[in-house]
């Protein structure tokens, strides 16, 4: 009790602290190298402005998105937001960033890069500091000694340097590595084969005989044996660093590492493609700041003079010099430092071909309908044709589902008319126990009804409370463009999820994720507990190794496992060439492969706790069984089916029934390992279906609907399970 | 036949064993290594890139020991005032005629059903209501409160099995209820105890998600926060993040190890019947 005192005050003369200070909040999502020189100009910042105190937030771009979404929702929030312009779309709809016309002169802005001023609908959203992020063709010097200017050369030129074998057979040095798993790397190519990706009104424009092109050449150039069979960013990254690769399509924002690293290198555009002459075309964009909608009045100056130091002259340069950035303010390019800079005179060569990244909302549902295509083609299940119809249909229903503000209908007042019906029950209810609850609370028992209370309350608090706020949001409409003023609108989110197919496909491969896994959980759990307890001597000690997947941390196991799926380089590929002799496994590029690398990790996270379960419920079976059954002379196996399973019963159903909904639920593993649901969507179990619905959507009526039907499954599929093992579950009462 | 079983087991044991090991080997061997050495293809623990500049970089250029001294108030806090309420529900519903027990009991295990995530949402905007945001109240609420039920049930399960004579000889001996469960009661649910704090502990130092989302001043962070910014969009610095789990994972496993002698005898799966 004392140790919680001492610790409340401590934590309140924290919270006193901060009085007379401007404390300003910037969120933004800056890799590690920029990162620190923004830390460098904030700082310098302070110096200047000794009253201010400037709190930096590093979030990864998806989190900083939904992190920022939740926030806003809340009324709270950074004061300041960073982050690419295509946020802007979906912030600006959603009414959460506050436009920035009033605050800045024209002569202001003027002085600008009018790229780096993020419009949309005609207002100004977003002030850049450095314009690009464009995807070039970068070359090692020691490799190649001039740049291929057409897709023909490179992949001639590309051929000869992989030629070089290493004993197992692979390239000693990549011809060419680029993140074969996002659309961002996809798209310039479709300008290449002539058209673009979106038409002037930024909708989608993919079912394109140039997408199909673009599709069928990324596959050719993947299988001209010049690449890695497997790549996402890290790898490209890694191997060109390290020269194991000779060329690598990768953006501005990753230069200033290479020069960190010590790579020679030089930058080319990406090469012209032979078939049709035509340059493909990198996205053009910028990244900047925006401003918090919940910014008050007061706070408001405050911020904006910070905002003008960032777009200042002499802390853009700061970036430019350390990190080889395009700054956005035009008195900065015209310094020795951009002018004297190479890569970046090359640079505006290269933009010359580039083409602006659009910012509408609606990219997203582009983005998101191009990269389980872009996936699938790459990893050879999908042919080109297919995946270019697929991603333009994919693309126009989420543009639809996203746009559509749902009115509320008749059902509305029936489910208003519940809720309130309910809700008088409830109260009438409570209002009728209350003398009875008081007469408790003072009756012969109050001893046990007043230590229960603290539990209780903060029960209904964090977790009923809330829950019923579920509820009442899977009824309703909020979305992207009813963010601030949700309504109820009835029972369409849960008939939408009720008619569509994917849903019970996502259903059936939950069910069976969860099967499968339990049967390896209590199987290998009451496996091993069975073994162990028999091995003396050693016992503790496997029991201690043995426990160790259990103990360590979720999200660190999960990233591991991922590391180790590699197909070229991950240690389970390894182990299976070296020791095994067998091909290696494209464990994360294709859908099952990549269920069953899921299933693996998270089999290796499960069964210590039915182990450990095991071990437990070893304990109370007496001895004097086994003694009497080898008197009968049983046979180990008649043993163990006749007394250890059936006695092991009481303690393993209840065990399991948590195993299932903690592994129906088991998010972590899923998102982590195939990192979001890759490839293509395909390894998406119920939970992780309604994350992404919920933050790369904007559904989150519809999540949370979903949400309340995975809840009434685990309801109803726990209770018939326990109802069924009954009789044999005696337990302690 | 006898030794040759024994050999067997032993074998298994010592397979699965490998198989559990596997992965930590892989992180603490990446945890010594150069910084873009995550990709190679050598499985040698120490290659020349190796060096323990990754732990000393760590220590001296991050804000890892912020982290972790945060992580170690928040985890501690939540340990006491998770168990300690959980002591008090679970005492209760085991020993008296609580009124709506069964169902009381129904409903906390099916609180454990409903996706977490989604709750994120809802959370922070009781959260803000109360002013608790970026503030490690907020987090101290949410992370006790959601891991009751289990510790509830969990305390539940063991008090069950204690014999009620215990208790009725120390009423008779003049002691309160307050007395019966500190002197009689406690003292003998100590694996119990043991096991439900590990839990505790183990939920509030690995949580990621919630505290992503109230904690915002980079001094709060917790050491999972602190871990992720390692790890961007497009670049992981995979050398410091390996030596930092590393680091993170070692308490963890340590007290998961000299507690797994509890964990056999007080992990109850107690029946659902109330």
């Amino acid at each position: 009790m004392r140790i919680l005192l001492f610790l409340s005050l401590l934590l309140f003369t924290q919270s006193l602290m901060a009085e007379n200070q401007v404390s300003i909040q910037i969120w933004h999502q800056m890799m590690y190298s920029h990162r620190e020189v923004l830390r460098e100009v904030v700082q310098k910042f302070e110096t200047e402005h000794p009253e201010y105190k400037i709190n930096l937030v590093y979030k990864e771009t998806e989190e900083l998105r939904s992190a920022f979404q939740a926030a806003a929702l809340g009324g709270s929030g950074p004061d300041l937001i960073y982050g690419p312009s295509d946020q802007v779309g979906p912030f600006a709809t959603m009414g959460i960033i506050r436009p920035l016309d009033d605050l800045f002169s024209k002569e202001d802005l003027d002085q600008f890069d009018p790229l780096s001023l993020v419009r949309f609908q005609d207002r100004l959203y977003m002030r850049g500091d450095m314009v690009g992020n464009h995807l070039a063709l970068l070359y090692n010097k020691n490799l190649v000694s001039k740049p291929p200017a057409t897709t023909d050369e490179l992949i001639s030129l590309g051929k000869k340097i992989a030629q070089e074998k290493t004993a197992d057979g692979k390239p000693k040095v990549y011809g060419l590595a680029w993140h074969m798993m996002e659309p961002f790397f996809f798209v310039p190519w479709v300008a290449g084969f002539g058209e673009a990706f979106t038409n002037e009104n930024a909708e989608p424009h993919l079912d394109s005989s140039s997408t199909r092109q673009a599709f069928q050449f990324m596959k050719d150039l993947k299988e001209s044996g010049i690449t890695p069979k497997e790549c996402d960013y890290e790898m490209a990254n890694a191997l060109f660093k390290e020269g194991k690769t000779a060329m690598i399509i990768n953006g501005d924002w990753s230069w200033g590492d290479y020069q960190k690293a010590g790579v020679d290198f030089g930058i080319a555009r990406i090469p012209q493609v032979s078939a049709t002459g035509k340059w493909p075309a990198p996205l053009v964009a910028t990244k900047g700041y925006s401003i918090n909608v919940h910014v008050s009045p007061e706070k408001l100056p405050q911020v904006v003079l910070l905002l003008r130091y960032l777009m200042s002259e002499a802390s853009q340069l700061e970036f430019t010099e350390k990190v080889s950035s395009l700054p956005s303010n035009l008195n900065a390019r015209r310094s020795d430092l951009v002018q004297k800079n190479e890569l970046l005179q090359a640079s505006s060569d290269l933009m010359s071909v580039g083409q602006a990244m659009p910012v509408a909302p609606e990219l997203r549902a582009i983005w998101d309908a191009l990269r389980p295509q872009y996936q699938a083609v790459m990893g050879g299940t999908q042919t080109a044709e297919k995946a270019a119809e697929l991603a333009q249909k994919n693309a126009l229903e989420q543009i639809h589902v996203m746009n559509e503000i749902e009115k509320p209908t008749s059902q509305a007042l029936i489910v208003k008319f519940i809720f309130g019906l309910l809700g008088l029950v409830l109260l009438v209810l409570v209002l009728r126990k209350l003398p009875l609850i008081w007469s408790e609370l003072m009756g012969p028992y109050r001893f046990a009804y007043w230590i229960m209370l603290p539990a209780f309350l903060s029960l209904i608090a964090v977790v009923i409370y809330p829950f019923g706020y579920n509820i009442a949001l899977s009824f309703s409409n909020l979305s992207l463009k009813t963010f601030q003023d949700w309504q109820i609108i009835g029972f369409q989110n849960y008939i939408r999820i009720a008619t569509d197919p994917v849903f019970y496909s996502v259903l059936g491969k939950t069910i069976l994720w969860t099967i499968l896994n339990l049967i390896f959980h209590v199987g290998l759990g009451v496996f091993l507990g069975v073994i162990i307890d028999q091995t003396l001597p050693a016992k503790k000690w496997f029991r201690l190794l043995l426990i160790i997947p259990w103990a360590v941390p979720q999200y660190i196991t999960a990233l591991t496992w991922r590391g180790m799926f590699n197909q070229e380089y991950g240690a389970i590929n390894l182990v299976i060439q070296k020791y095994l002799h067998l091909s290696p496994i494209q464990w994360l590029t294709r859908p099952l492969e990549a269920f069953g690398a899921c299933l693996l990790t998270n089999i290796w996270l499960g069964f210590p706790f039915m182990m450990i379960v095991t071990l437990g419920g070893l304990q109370s079976i007496p001895k004097e069984l086994y003694e009497a059954a080898e008197v009968d002379g049983a046979t180990a196996w008649q043993k163990f089916r006749k007394i250890t399973w059936p006695l092991l019963q009481p303690v393993l159903i209840p065990a399991t029934t948590l195993g299932a909904i903690w592994t129906f639920n088991n998010l972590n593993v899923v998102w982590l390992v195939s990192n979001g649901g890759e490839p293509s969507d395909q390894t998406h179990i119920l939970v992780s279906y309604v994350y992404k619905a919920a933050f790369n959507l904007y559904r989150y009526s519809q999540s949370a609907a979903l949400s309340m039907i995975i809840f009434l499954i685990l309801v109803v599929g726990s209770f018939l399970f326990l109802k069924k093992n009954e009789p044999s579950s005696g337990g302690p009462t | 036949m006898r030794q040759l079983k024994k050999i067997l087991s032993l074998l298994t044991l010592t397979l699965f064993s490998l198989f559990a090991v596997f992965p930590i080997y892989v992180v603490l061997s990446t945890s010594f290594r150069g910084d873009n050495a995550f990709q190679s293809t050598s499985l040698e623990f120490w290659t020349k890139t190796s060096s323990i500049s990754n732990y000393f970089s760590l220590f001296t250029s991050t804000d890892f020991l912020t982290w972790m001294r945060n992580s170690l108030w928040v985890s501690a806090a939540v340990t006491l005032i998770g168990v300690g309420f959980a002591i008090g529900a679970g005492y209760s519903l085991s020993r008296f005629p609580i009124r709506g027990k069964k169902t009381g009991l129904l409903i906390l295990m099916t609180t454990q059903m409903f996706p977490c995530t989604m709750l994120l949402l809802p959370f922070y905007i009781v959260l803000s209501h109360l002013q608790l945001i970026n503030s490690f109240w907020g987090l101290l609420i949410i992370y006790s409160a959601t891991s009751l039920p289990f510790c509830i049930w969990q305390l539940k399960g063991f008090f069950d099995t204690i014999p009620k004579e215990l208790e009725e000889a120390a009423r008779l001996d003049g002691c309160s209820h307050f007395q019966v469960l500190y002197k009689v009661i406690l003292p003998v649910s100590l694996p119990a105890l043991a096991i439900t704090s590990l839990f505790n502990f183990m939920t509030a130092w690995t949580e990621y998600a919630i505290a992503a989302v109230v904690l915002q001043d980079p001094q709060l962070y917790t050491l999972s926060i602190g871990l992720k910014t390692f790890q961007s969009s497009l670049a992981t610095q995979w050398g410091l993040y390996a030596a930092a789990a590393i680091i993170v994972s070692v308490p963890v496993v340590i007290l998961f190890m000299s507690l797994s002698k509890f964990l056999v005898s007080g992990l109850t799966m107690g029946s659902v019947k109330g």
